[in-house]
């Protein structure tokens, strides 16, 4: 709650200079695709001018870049790979195999210094036990790398505070900012797009997120499709041309991936209900509050039990909203009495943060425990969750092999994980945007349900 | 209803001192005050008990052993009904009419022996009893061949358990009531009782260390202990064990995080254990599976054991013992002797008993007092099979 109070005037001064999107993530996209379009537009314009004496000495000096590419395009795929598979902690790492040495690496050095010390005091009370997890945390505007774009500074600042929290939203804020990066950029003489953008415009973009808040699967699956995209442009592509293109691409991400993904999640999901159900829920998940909502638009009678976790409180808004819409809610403030409370429910619809290869769910901290008390209750357990969240990459047995820990509680006297791992055994089903027939998929059968569906995005 | 209580902080410690300042049908409604507003639970409630039938005993006028056994038995259901999710308090009450009837069969077999055995006085039990709702007064009581009250607290403990069900008692039925107690015996019978309660008392109060006593054999050095809510009996046994042991505690709660109280929840004990060189780490959180992996062994202790088995526990306990039970770490419960209750758990324990919402919905929050049903369950019951260790006090 502190948190978002403080947000706001850290966010202003962004606003004010590069993008007007800067606030717009934080809140939804209807009024930031209206302003976006604005400034993107004189962006263009400003740009089109700039570029279009550009582009004749960009073609000249290409000849003499001919030797260069190779090496930098093997520096970004390496990088792909490397936010691919750690995009959770690894900004250093992401950092040391993109970059190579440039203009900005100075300043990165430069601060550097004073990062460990402000991280020791920081991390140092972390009990040792969990002291590899990987933590949020706030760093300065004024510290910040001067390559980081404002519209990006603002959305780094918001996920450190968490007035960003949920995967979605910080997907979105992500590539809404990149939206913004891609529309400033110029390509430098004697460069391309293709070559240039990744490491040395992107990559510090991203290293600066990574270091305000680990990475959410969402993001590293969006990033990396993003880096893939880029890579794809010939070398000969107009900058105009493949801005315009990565513009577009980025739409399309949003609207396909978040915005219809979760329509039809809400849908799918709504339409599982069933007439006299008692919904359980554990906390507040945007989708959950959705499927319910939509379910009582359809005319649906049903109870829905809240569970709440004491340390978020999420769900006392969900059951508020509930309420409001007309929907009788049990609202529980903790884990207490939950056999009976499970047992007492038709269905559990949970929402998570991601899914791994091996099917456990990355949710936030108590949704294994209510899942595992559900499966124990024989009460089926459903789970909500957009397929940019899937990682097809890595598992997790337990939950401390990705996790996080709460930058506000994170000493001995006080302790707490942010999320926790649901084995796929807990899991009756996942309803995510794909497949047709239902769209009700055993958590086994994700990783077979993301080959099948071939990502169209990635073409 | 007590106006002599109203001037103190109602506590235990203060009714116990009025004990002698005022009458004991005072004493007995501050007692019912003081557990029906929770002033009173947990393991204090048997030491409450164990009091005021000792003032029951000592106080009340009565002439022979049918007459006592009504009081304490009409006292000791008031009370039962005045907090029903303490059965410890059940406990105590069957506890005590065990020994009285003990002692009075003792007198009688010394006046004419060979008369009939001592199950004659468990057929009296029911018929005198005046108000049916307690839940079955089941009569507990030592076979009849123990009968001397210098017997150790632990053999008559274990006397105790091994009772046999009162149908499968051999002389039922046939009953030759006791009145035939002399009242010249009265006095015998009363002190005697009243050193019988005192020896309940001393069990009671002794119960914590001894089975801290058994804390080095089941923690190890270098273990990772998740303390679920630590109780007083829990406390001992960490501490206890600290003082040979190099651990680590995880201390988990389903307490409301208020600003400031959270952070300061168990700080005697983790400065306790830090000072005996345990390492302790306090949880915020209500799940619990995302450490689990990180510990070895779930320790809490119950608020009483069922005939089954199963638990009465402290909310969120359950969350704790289930999350134990997906990665197959033990589940330690403490459990003194005499929170082992004959009864099977009713269908109200299952569902559990509801405190106050107002630490997590306050009242100023007027949007969502006028939104919600809030329940605040803070009672749990644990079924048998989540369980792998019951230690008590034998």
């Amino acid at each position: 709650m502190a948190a978002e109070t403080n947000e706001a005037p850290e966010g202003a001064p962004a606003t004010q200079d590069g993008a007007k999107t800067g606030s717009t993530p934080a809140n939804a996209t209807a009024n930031a695709a209206t302003t976006e379009k604005l400034t993107s537009a004189q962006l263009k314009a400003k740009a089109k001018a700039e570029k279009a004496a550009r582009r004749a000495q960009v073609k000249e000096a290409r000849a003499t870049v001919g030797t260069g590419p190779p090496a930098q395009d093997k520096g970004a795929a390496s990088d792909g790979k490397g936010a691919k598979g750690k995009g959770k902690q690894d900004g250093q790492q992401t950092q040391s195999k993109g970059g190579p040495p440039q203009a900005h690496r100075p300043s990165i050095s430069g601060r550097r210094p004073s990062m460990p010390i402000v991280e020791k005091d920081v991390r140092s009370g972390i009990p040792d036990s969990f002291s590899h997890l990987p933590m949020a945390k706030r760093i300065p505007t004024s510290q910040a790398q001067k390559d980081v774009h404002s519209a990006v500074l603002a959305v780094g600042q918001q996920m450190a505070t968490f007035a960003l929290n949920d995967s979605i939203s910080r997907l979105k804020a992500t590539l809404l900012a990149f939206r913004k990066v891609i529309e400033s950029y110029e390509t430098p003489e004697g460069n391309s797009l293709s070559r240039h953008f990744v490491p040395h415009v992107l990559n510090p973009q991203i290293e600066y997120l990574t270091e305000c808040r680990p990475m959410c699967f969402a993001m590293g699956n969006a990033i990396r499709l993003l880096k893939g995209k880029v890579n794809k442009f010939d070398i000969d592509t107009a900058e105009d041309e493949a801005k315009e293109g990565l513009l577009e691409w980025i739409d399309l991400l949003i609207n396909e991936r978040i915005t219809m993904a979760e329509y039809a999640i809400a849908r799918n999901a709504a339409q599982s209900i069933n007439e006299g159900d008692t919904i359980l829920t554990y906390g507040r998940h945007r989708l959950v509050e959705k499927t319910l909502l939509e379910a009582k638009h359809d005319g649906k009678i049903f109870d829905v039990t809240v569970i709440d976790d004491p340390f978020e409180r999420g769900g006392q808004e969900l059951a508020k909203t509930l309420r409001h819409a007309g929907i009788p809610v049990l609202y529980s403030p903790n884990l207490g009495g939950l056999r009976p409370k499970v047992a007492a429910a038709s269905n559990v619809l949970l929402g998570g943060e991601a899914i791994f290869a091996n099917g456990s769910l990355h949710a936030p901290s108590g949704t294994a425990d209510v899942a595992m008390a559900a499966m124990n209750a024989g009460v089926k357990v459903i789970v909500l969750c957009e397929t940019i969240n899937f990682d097809r990459d890595r598992v997790s047995v337990d939950s401390l092999t990705y996790n996080e820990i709460d930058p506000e509680r994170n000493t001995a006297d006080c302790f707490r994980l942010l999320f926790d791992n649901t084995h796929d055994k807990y899991i009756t089903g996942v309803i995510t945007e794909f497949e047709s027939g239902g769209g009700n998929s055993p958590a086994q059968a994700i990783l077979a349900l993301l080959r099948k569906q071939e990502d169209p995005l990635i073409d | 209803m007590a106006p002599s209580q109203a001037s103190h902080v109602p506590s235990l410690d203060n009714l116990i001192k009025s004990f002698n300042s005022q009458s004991l049908e005072a004493s007995i409604e501050s007692l019912i005050f003081l557990l029906k507003r929770r002033q009173v639970k947990g393991d204090e409630c048997a030491k409450a008990t164990a009091h005021i039938l000792r003032q029951v005993v000592a106080k009340s006028k009565w002439r022979d052993v049918d007459e006592l056994l009504s009081r304490v038995q009409s006292v000791g259901s008031r009370l039962v009904r005045s907090a029903p999710l303490e059965p410890v308090i059940g406990n105590v009450v069957r506890r005590v009419l065990g020994l009285i009837r003990d002692e009075a069969n003792e007198d009688r077999n010394a006046d004419d022996i060979g008369s009939e055995a001592a199950s004659d006085i468990q057929s009296l039990t029911p018929s005198t009893t005046p108000q049916p709702p307690r839940p079955r007064p089941t009569p507990i009581r030592p076979s009849p061949s123990v009968l001397s009250s210098g017997l150790t607290v632990s053999k008559s403990m274990f006397n105790l358990l091994s009772v046999k069900a009162p149908s499968e008692s051999p002389v039922t039925g046939a009953s030759t009531p006791l009145s035939q107690a002399q009242p010249a015996s009265v006095h015998a019978l009363r002190s005697e009782v009243m050193d019988g309660i005192e020896e309940i008392l001393d069990e009671i109060n002794q119960a914590d260390d001894q089975i801290a006593g058994f804390s080095d054999i089941q923690i190890h050095p270098g273990d990772y202990v998740l303390a679920y809510q630590p109780s007083r009996t829990v406390e001992r046994f960490l501490v206890k064990a600290a003082s040979k042991r190099r651990f680590t505690v995880i201390i988990a709660s389903l307490e409301s995080p208020s600003p400031g109280s959270s952070e300061l929840s168990y700080a005697a004990l983790r400065k306790k254990l830090n000072a005996a060189g345990v390492n302790t780490i306090n949880l915020a959180s209500n799940g619990l599976m995302a450490y689990i992996p990180r510990v070895n062994k779930v320790i809490f202790s119950a608020k009483a054991v069922y005939q089954n088995g199963g638990l009465l526990v402290d909310s969120g306990s359950c969350v704790a013992a289930q999350a134990a039970r997906e990665y197959l770490k033990p589940v330690i419960v403490l459990c003194p002797v005499y929170k082992f209750c004959p009864e099977d758990p009713s269908d109200e324990v299952s569902r559990g008993e509801l405190g106050s919402p107002g630490s997590y919905v306050s009242y100023a929050n007027g949007s969502a007092v006028d939104a919600l049903d809030v329940e605040n369950t803070v009672t749990d019951y644990i079924p048998p099979d989540l369980v792998d260790v019951y230690l008590t006090n034998l």
